[in-house]
């Protein structure tokens, strides 16, 4: 392509012709007032967060809380154990994730590049399950967890998340678009599994297992009803499960709880920024959890 | 690779296997069987625990006859259609997720690195000085007129602000409108400066955070008096409330009248375009699907027009006909009534006619009833009192006498619990992974296609219905299923976080939860709903399936 039909192809649209200028133009004003639509809630919270307890209903009035008092930010770790709800949530989540990640792709391995009797047929339960909705499990997974002795542990929590079909899935398709050329090459050199393992398939297949991870620590970051049923000590609650506990006790006090949830949301939001190129991709790969 | 023997290599493959596959057997497989099985026995865990091992009974379908038509079935289809009218949120969303990503693919900001600069620049500078001028403009100097204590008390009256002078007031409001600028001008220079990228990450910030945080801030927002969406929604309300009361009542009739003999005009034609296709032989589902949507937006606008017009002589009465009872009047009634009690034949004719004066019109008969003798009307009294009393905050349909149309009271009211769900649900949805799937499926229509339509003379909508909607039909297709499936499941967090339950907003999910962890712990029930809502699971997404098959064909 030349350097002129580059440029002319930038300047299609979607619709393969240029956009006229005013089209162009509402577009954007378009995304503008959609943008306010959604950046408007955070601006209000952000605002409540910073208001005294009085002063909330003003706010709809004055759109700016007369005393600005930050200090409710300190507040909600003196009234609940909110940094310790912080730190079970990113430990947990934390855990969890590396878990799974290691454990899938040991297994997406075994099914992308080993020959073995029966991969097809156990594949094929792996894929089975997919099918079976969440809402199945939930009730079976927790009379295992108890008679496991998990209940009210970390380990209840950690240990279920540490595996997943659908993250197995992922992977092993990550794998196959990986050139088998490579891995035939160090076979013949004399590498073994695991360093083949290791040294070729993970660094190739880097993209996928960033993709598997943040879903996996988004996933149990946010998780509600797990922890919910299975947390009853204070001292092990999530931030979902602590937050709402917050609610349910303090829930009169409007700027602390918005102080709580703004800061709640701070982790996902790095790690999104952060990560945004691969989690994007993963997505439009069709790697949804359903 | 088949290197070394049979033995071997399943050895090395399943110790590459071995950890998934153990949690994969316990935590995955295992349980699906596992549920099954107690959905046919009436585990309990205040019957089958460690402390009372009863013996497991089994009890065969019961579970499930006692959900689909038994002692449950009440609940049960109460909290399915819950669901479902949450669903109505999907189509809202998917087709708002299309809108946004074609206005993302639409390349409406500068694309070299250089202009972008430069705009952005351009727009940031601008921001900066409307910052000023607005803290110019808006921040109030020490005005004497607001020293002046008369002026300090109108405006506290006005705002309800007892201890802020008007000074105070107008410097927050100032602030306000600053940051309003700061936030408007930052979207702009935002978005000129980063493009695509920048507006896909706002969009997608809901979906990211959806959790418990953003439905407490939701909760919030919510708020019936102090929430943000009523301040926005109020003069909205009170704007239209105006506009319609300024419009006599038949011009909304013949408004409707118009719209509906449109609607009819249309169907007829609908109708014979697609008898003429079917003669012809061409199916074009989408264009009809598309003809079908409008005359069916029509058909509602002038349902909506025609049947609010209805109202309208009522909503025109209320003033006169129900005026608000003061707190005075009130206080006269209740004292007639003490009267009445006293059995005073001039007190009783009195108070009627005061009764009379204020009271809606059921209240008549009953004052008819109080001409009896003082003793039967004694028992009379206290339901009389009532309807005074449960008068004077008469609402009707969101139309509180004397005080215009009211925005509603989201969270609390058992009318419009499950529309705040669903608007917010949309808010959360639409800019996430739908859109980014529907991003990823436009970038991947070949541009050749446009060409070839736009050579033909396709118009733009044309061009969407003919090119890019035949396009993305497997991306439709995909996300209709998926999102069919996540419904159905979903709605347990919004439902526990946000109304707890209350409000007329159980889903099918919260019912199992109630279920099995809520006082009678009923596992093996709470299994059987769990199957059940598998079943219709499969059987939306084979529905899905067969008009998906059709649509892809088109």
């Amino acid at each position: 392509m030349s350097k002129q039909q580059l440029a002319a192809s930038e300047q299609l649209d979607v619709v393969g012709r240029k956009p006229f200028p005013l089209v162009r133009a509402l577009v954007f004003v378009g995304l503008v007032l959609l943008g306010i639509t959604f950046v408007l809630p955070f601006v209000w919270q952000v605002l409540i967060s910073v208001s005294s307890l009085t002063d909330v209903d003003l706010l709809t009035q004055l759109g700016y809380p007369p005393d600005l008092k930050p200090e409710n930010y300190g507040e909600v770790f003196e009234k609940v154990e909110f940094a310790r709800y912080f730190f079970n949530s990113i430990f947990i989540a934390g855990w969890a994730t590396l878990l799974q990640v290691i454990t899938c792709a040991m297994a997406a391995y075994a099914f992308a590049r080993l020959s073995w009797p029966g991969r097809d047929k156990v594949f094929f339960l792996y894929l089975g399950t997919l099918m079976v909705p969440g809402v199945v499990l939930m009730v079976p997974n927790f009379v295992i967890v108890l008679r496991l002795g998990m209940f009210n542990d970390y380990l209840g929590l950690i240990i279920p998340a540490a595996f997943s079909a659908y993250g197995t899935f992922l992977l092993r398709q990550f794998m196959l678009t990986v050139p088998s050329s490579l891995d035939e090459a160090a076979a013949i050199d004399g590498a073994s599994h695991w360093r083949i393992f290791t040294q070729i398939m993970l660094p190739m297949a880097r993209p996928g297992l960033i993709v598997l991870a943040i879903f996996a620590f988004l996933f149990n970051y946010n998780s509600f009803f797990w922890p919910l049923i299975l947390i009853k000590d204070d001292n092990l609650r999530t931030l979902p499960i602590g937050l709402m506990a917050f609610d349910s006790t303090y829930g009169r006090d409007t700027p602390l709880i918005m102080a709580g949830s703004l800061m709640a949301m701070i982790p996902p939001i790095i790690v999104f920024l952060v990560l945004q190129k691969y989690l994007v991709k993963g997505i439009q790969l069709g790697a949804v959890k359903g | 690779m088949k290197v070394g023997s049979v033995r071997r290599r399943t050895l090395i493959a399943l110790a590459f296997l071995l950890p998934n596959l153990l949690g994969f057997l316990i935590f995955t497989a295992g349980p699906i069987v596992f549920s099954l099985y107690m959905s046919l026995t009436d585990w309990s865990l205040t019957k089958h625990n460690q402390f009372s091992d009863q013996p497991l009974q089994f009890v065969g379908f019961d579970n499930y006859a006692k959900i689909l038509w038994g002692s449950e079935s009440e609940f049960f289809w109460d909290y399915f259609e819950n669901t479902l009218f949450l669903m109505i949120g999907i189509p809202i969303s998917i087709a708002g997720s299309l809108v946004l990503a074609i206005m993302l693919s639409t390349k409406c900001t500068p694309t070299r690195l250089g202009s972008r600069l430069k705009s952005a620049l351009i727009a940031g500078g601008v921001t900066v000085l409307a910052c000023l001028g607005a803290w110019l403009v808006t921040t109030p100097t020490m005005d004497p007129a607001f020293a002046d204590e008369a002026a300090r008390a109108v405006m506290s009256d006005e705002t309800g602000l007892t201890d802020l002078s008007g000074f105070q007031v107008a410097t927050l409001r100032s602030h306000a409108a600053i940051l309003a600028v700061a936030v408007l001008g930052g979207l702009i220079t935002f978005g000129l400066g980063i493009g695509q990228v920048f507006f896909r990450t706002v969009f997608y910030l809901p979906t990211l955070l959806a959790g418990v945080a953003m439905f407490l801030l939701w909760k919030t927002l919510y708020r019936p008096k102090g929430g943000l969406v009523n301040a926005v929604l109020q003069p909205v309300l009170d704007t239209l409330d105006a506009t319609v009361g300024a419009v006599p009542p038949f011009m909304w009739y013949a408004l409707g009248v118009v719209i509906w003999l449109i609607t009819l005009a249309l169907c007829v034609k609908l109708v014979l375009v697609g008898l003429d296709r079917l003669k012809h032989n061409e199916a074009g589902i989408a264009a009809f699907c598309a003809r079908l949507g409008i005359v069916a937006t029509l058909g509602a606008t002038g349902w909506f027009v025609g049947y609010w017009s209805a109202q309208l002589p009522e909503r025109a009465l209320l003033p006169t006909g129900l005026a608000p009872i003061t707190a005075a009047q009130l206080d006269s009634v209740s004292t007639d009534l003490q009267a009445l009690a006293s059995g005073d034949a001039s007190l009783i004719a009195g108070a009627i006619e005061e009764l009379k004066a204020i009271a809606p019109v059921p209240v008549e008969q009953t004052v008819e009833s109080l001409v009896k003798p003082a003793t039967v009307a004694g028992v009379e009294l206290a339901s009389l009192s009532q309807a005074v009393e449960s008068n004077a905050g008469a609402s009707f349909d969101g139309y509180t006498a004397g005080e215009g149309l009211q925005a509603p009271e989201w969270l609390i009211s058992a009318t419009w619990a499950k529309t705040a769900l669903i608007v917010m649900g949309v808010w959360l949805g639409i800019g996430g992974g739908n859109m980014l799937l529907y991003l990823a499926g436009l970038s991947n229509i070949p541009p050749e296609l446009y060409e070839a339509a736009s050579i033909d003379g396709a118009s733009g909508w044309q061009q969407f219905i003919h090119v890019t909607w035949p396009q993305l039909a497997p991306t439709t297709f995909f996300i209709v299923i998926m999102s069919t499936i996540g419904g159905l499941q979903g709605g347990f967090e919004q439902v526990m976080i946000m109304t707890q339950g209350k409000a007329d907003t159980r889903v099918l999910a919260y019912y199992q939860y109630e279920l099995a962890f809520t006082d009678q712990f009923q596992l093996g029930l709470a299994s059987a709903v769990g199957w059940v809502m598998t079943g219709f699971i499969f059987v939306l997404t084979a529905v899905n399936f067969r008009l998906g098959s059709q649509l892809t064909n088109d």
